[in-house]
């Protein structure tokens, strides 16, 4: 279990993280959600003993980074978001290094390092230097130092960043592989559907605050009211507005162009419903359109800023 | 899940770190070692030939400089090293793993003097060969007084790094201070000849000391255990700041 207790860190007088106060669970993937800038990053270094939290405690497994970061640091492995090692080495000698350096065994280190690059198709590329190979080729071999370690708190910083949509659904898989094995993941992300399909909870970050925390569904599920039935007509029938205001859940109702936007709750069960009674008025319905609260709206809602 | 390595074998893994990047970058060596053949078969050649004082080979005089201050210029990497690292962000990565900065220090410090050593193992043989005192013993004893001062230009390569923060001016200083240190010495001439003004500094310069231990060791020439003293006193100041300022750093500097 990680514990962040009013943890606030400065640089300069500049506060990037201000009083968080939050828990991650053993065995959870706990996405941390924010823009660039929102304070993520420093609260994973401060976790990590790299930065000391200007005030605050930040726990791993009931130990204190600031009274026993050695002990810390033997538990968690993190993933930068840009890639942080020796570019003059080879992948192969990175991850050996990385290996040795985080104490795993010669025979299971070298499987590690074999079955994690014949997953991500570097078996080959893994004798060249790391300076000569692509951004998302660079990205895999950042990520694939804690799929080596395997350790019991892997942090991963945008996992996903600069890599291509295969790449990323196999980091997804082996993430989720890490946590099966008894790992506690903190995934700090930008990208929403990385984040609502990866976590079992996620933080949202903004400014330097933790302003919500929770299961994806449970927060796009504070959003409930909000959602929205766009059923395009074939021409616009203001009639129906009188209509389709009558069930209880709609909460407003208004054509914009030939298009009829309903607000409502349940939206999801009440998608057939409301096409009857459009129809049963003698409307001809040529699309129906659902939209219902994304993690995104679930963070311009907290924030009031938007993600991308 | 992984066992926690014994501090020993945390050093040792730093020390690898450093050798396996100096081997990566064959230009540096390859030009430095150039330079050390071309000085000693060269130009030492010639001036031996020029200079004509009764019982002094300056050949064999210049041998023993040419790994010293071959080895202090391969001992000054190591600062260069740790800010590019700085600078590269990788320095977050090596606080991260599992191992107290004290110990970080202290292999970083180690790993820039046991590279230099090795780098120059084979040239110390081989001026001990060609100054006909191929011995266990000076071979031996001169790696000692190899590493000692390696460990102190470390230290001090280290110190530079820590105080000076643009990476322009510490190019420039740890140039000036890698000629200095060779250059205000008795390492590539003998101290009577060195420019009356300079001649203290040269005196007490580790460079002199190590040159001139070593020259005992392999030549016979006399000395005094003043060098040594000299030498373990650069090596405390240097290395003792050097992990300090590193230490205050990553103490203090980054952990605001």
């Amino acid at each position: 279990m990680i514990e962040f207790r009013d943890v606030w860190k400065s640089f300069k007088n500049v506060y990037a993280v201000r009083g968080v106060t939050c828990t991650v669970q053993d065995k959870e993937i706990f996405g941390l959600l924010g823009p660039n800038g929102a304070g993520k990053t420093t609260l994973i270094m401060t976790m990590a003993t790299v930065y000391r939290a200007t005030k605050g405690d930040v726990l791993v497994e009931g130990h204190n980074v600031n009274t026993e970061p050695e002990r810390v640091k033997e538990l968690i492995g993190i993933a930068f978001q840009d890639a942080k090692y020796d570019r003059i080495l080879t992948a192969r000698e990175i991850l050996q290094w990385h290996g040795k350096v985080t104490g795993i065994d010669k025979s299971l280190r070298e499987k590690r390092i074999d079955d994690t690059l014949a997953k991500f198709g570097l078996t080959t590329e893994a004798r060249k230097r790391t300076w000569t190979l692509s951004g998302g080729t660079k990205k895999k071999i950042e990520n694939a130092k804690i799929f080596v370690q395997r350790p019991k708190v892997a942090v991963f910083d945008e996992p996903t960043a600069y890599l291509d949509v295969p790449s990323r659904l196999m980091v997804w898989e082996m993430i989720d592989e890490l946590r099966d094995e008894g790992s506690t993941v903190v995934l700090a992300t930008n990208m929403m559907d990385e984040a609502d399909r990866m976590s079992d909870r996620v933080g949202i970050m903004s400014k330097g605050e933790m302003v919500q925390v929770g299961p994806p569904d449970k927060l796009k599920g504070t959003l409930r009211g909000r959602d929205v039935i766009e059923l395009k007509l074939k021409e616009p029938m203001p009639e129906l507005l009188g209509e389709v205001t009558k069930v209880e859940e709609v909460h407003d109702a208004r054509f914009e162009g030939d298009v009829l936007k309903l607000e409502l709750s349940n939206g999801r069960e009440l998608l057939p419903h409301m096409i009857n009674v459009v129809t049963a008025k003698g409307g001809q319905i040529q699309s129906a359109n659902l939209k219902e609260p994304s993690l995104e709206d679930v963070f311009l809602h907290y924030t009031g800023t938007k993600l991308t | 899940m992984s066992q926690s390595p014994s501090a020993l074998s945390i050093l040792w893994v730093l020390i690898e770190r450093d050798l396996r990047t100096l081997v990566k970058s064959p230009w540096i060596l390859i030009s430095r070692t150039m330079f050390f053949f071309i000085q000693l078969f060269v130009f030492a050649t010639l001036v031996n030939k020029l200079v004509n004082i009764p019982g002094f080979n300056y050949f064999e005089f210049y041998s023993v400089g040419a790994v010293v201050s071959t080895i202090t210029s391969i001992a000054f990497i190591i600062g260069a090293d740790l800010f590019e690292e700085e600078e590269l962000g990788l320095l977050d990565y090596l606080l991260s793993l599992p191992f107290g900065h004290s110990l970080f220090v202290f292999g970083r410090a180690l790993g820039g003097a046991v590279r230099a050593l090795i780098y120059c193992a084979p040239m110390m043989i081989l001026v001990a060969y060609l100054d006909g005192m191929l011995t266990p013993t000076a071979v031996l004893g001169s790696y000692v007084v190899l590493f000692v001062l390696a460990t102190g230009i470390s230290g001090l390569s280290i110190t530079l790094a820590m105080v000076i923060r643009n990476e322009n001016r510490f190019d420039v200083v740890i140039a000036m201070a890698e000629l200095a240190t060779v250059r205000v010495s008795a390492a590539i001439y003998p101290l009577y000849y060195i420019p009356k003004v300079i001649q203290p500094a040269a005196a007490v310069s580790p460079v002199t000391s190590a040159s001139d231990l070593i020259r005992l060791l392999v030549l016979g020439t006399p000395t005094g255990a003043y060098e040594l003293v000299e030498l373990a006193l650069f090596v405390a100041i240097f290395f003792g700041l050097g992990s300090v300022f590193l230490f205050r750093k990553l103490e203090g500097g980054r952990f605001e």
